[in-house]
């Protein structure tokens, strides 16, 4: 990868350029067993009920399920997608996860600018986000909360 | 009767704000690396720039690398294995590592379960983790403990309070994780 494939972050986007209501960019995670795999390795949440349906499903669960750093992943990278480089993420909440996330369904994360607001002289936003799959809404809704740079010039010296 | 397995969780719940942790815990694994940061975004197909190209990190303000907020609590597990231990020890198609760092805190004043999963969770997060930081969960207090019945089987929603600190035993971040330690329906306990 080089920074000029990095298309998401290809224009900061400023405090002052953020819209309540504003949709975040919605992305899909297809749960495969060969990403489930990655993820567990990647991660190191080698819980056997993420990577083994066998396991998984004498605990109790319909199928072997995202791991949660997995699921977290998804929310920072929607977030991240919208904040870009400049943007910090400070706060995740809410973080409910209420539906298994089973191998064969895709994940869908979802979200919006719920408010924004200065404080201590910084840009902040917080966004809702939840995942949903075939079940419905499957983690959150929760929130994240990040700081944004202001637009140059704005006269305002970031804390 | 028919309540037992509610009562057994009594001496925890009588334990709730209590820390458990019993002074330092193990330091995360290994230092974080650029390697393991790629690793870290390739299921999650994560294209940012801050996580792989020390350039444009550095053009914000950091370091070096800096690695994914999500990934702090992955960078602070202790190992799976260490040299002189055994931790394969049956060849059964499902038996499990005889030690796990992914088990979470198991404490003598809970009654004996054999499945575990994260419910809930939430983090603040203080300053960024760089490339060559050594990660360590700090604390570890309960902040609650439910017993319930779900659809998956008895057990208990336990809250744990817990920072991760660097090297320099900075906090990076403050969190609180919520297990759910249970017998799943038609196990034995």
């Amino acid at each position: 990868m080089t920074p000029a494939e990095n298309i998401p972050h290809a224009v900061q986007r400023c405090w002052e350029d953020v819209q309540e209501g504003e949709p975040l960019p919605t992305l899909h995670f297809p749960l495969t067993v060969y990403r489930l795999v990655m993820a567990a390795g990647a991660n190191r949440d080698f819980n056997a009920i993420h990577h083994n349906s066998a396991y998984a499903q004498a605990s109790g669960a319909p199928e072997m399920y995202a791991n949660n750093f997995f699921l977290q992943g998804m929310w920072e990278r929607s977030v991240r997608e919208y904040i870009g480089l400049a943007g910090v993420i400070r706060k995740l909440s809410g973080f409910r996860m209420k539906v298994f996330n089973t191998v064969g369904d895709t994940v869908v994360v979802k979200g919006q600018v719920l408010r924004k607001w200065r404080e201590n002289g910084q840009g902040h936003v917080e966004f809702e986000i939840r995942s949903e799959n075939a079940q419905g809404v499957s983690v959150g809704p929760g929130r994240i909360v990040a700081t944004l740079p202001w637009r140059a010039g704005a006269g305002v010296t970031p804390a | 009767m028919t309540n037992d397995w509610k009562a057994a969780w009594q001496p925890l719940v009588d334990a709730v704000g209590q820390d458990f942790s019993g002074g330092p815990q193990a330091p995360g694994a290994d230092e974080v690396s650029a390697a393991a940061i790629r690793r870290y975004l390739e299921p999650l197909e994560f294209d940012c720039a801050l996580h792989y190209d020390a350039q444009a990190a550095r053009a914000q303000g950091h370091a070096d690398i800096i690695a994914p907020s999500t990934a702090i609590q992955t960078f602070s597990l202790p190992p799976m294995w260490q040299p002189g231990q055994t931790i394969f020890t049956h060849a059964e198609r499902d038996a499990q590592p005889a030690h796990s760092a992914l088990s979470g805190l198991k404490t003598p004043l809970e009654p004996e379960t054999s499945a575990y999963l994260v419910t809930d969770y939430e983090v603040e997060y203080l300053c960024a983790v760089t490339v060559g930081d050594r990660l360590r969960r700090h604390g570890a207090k309960l902040l609650a403990c439910v017993p319930k019945e779900t659809k998956v089987g008895r057990g208990a929603f336990l809250t744990w309070e817990s920072e991760i600190r660097n090297q320099h035993d900075a906090v990076v971040a403050r969190m609180r994780t919520t297990w759910l330690r249970y017998n799943p329906h038609g196990a034995t306990p």
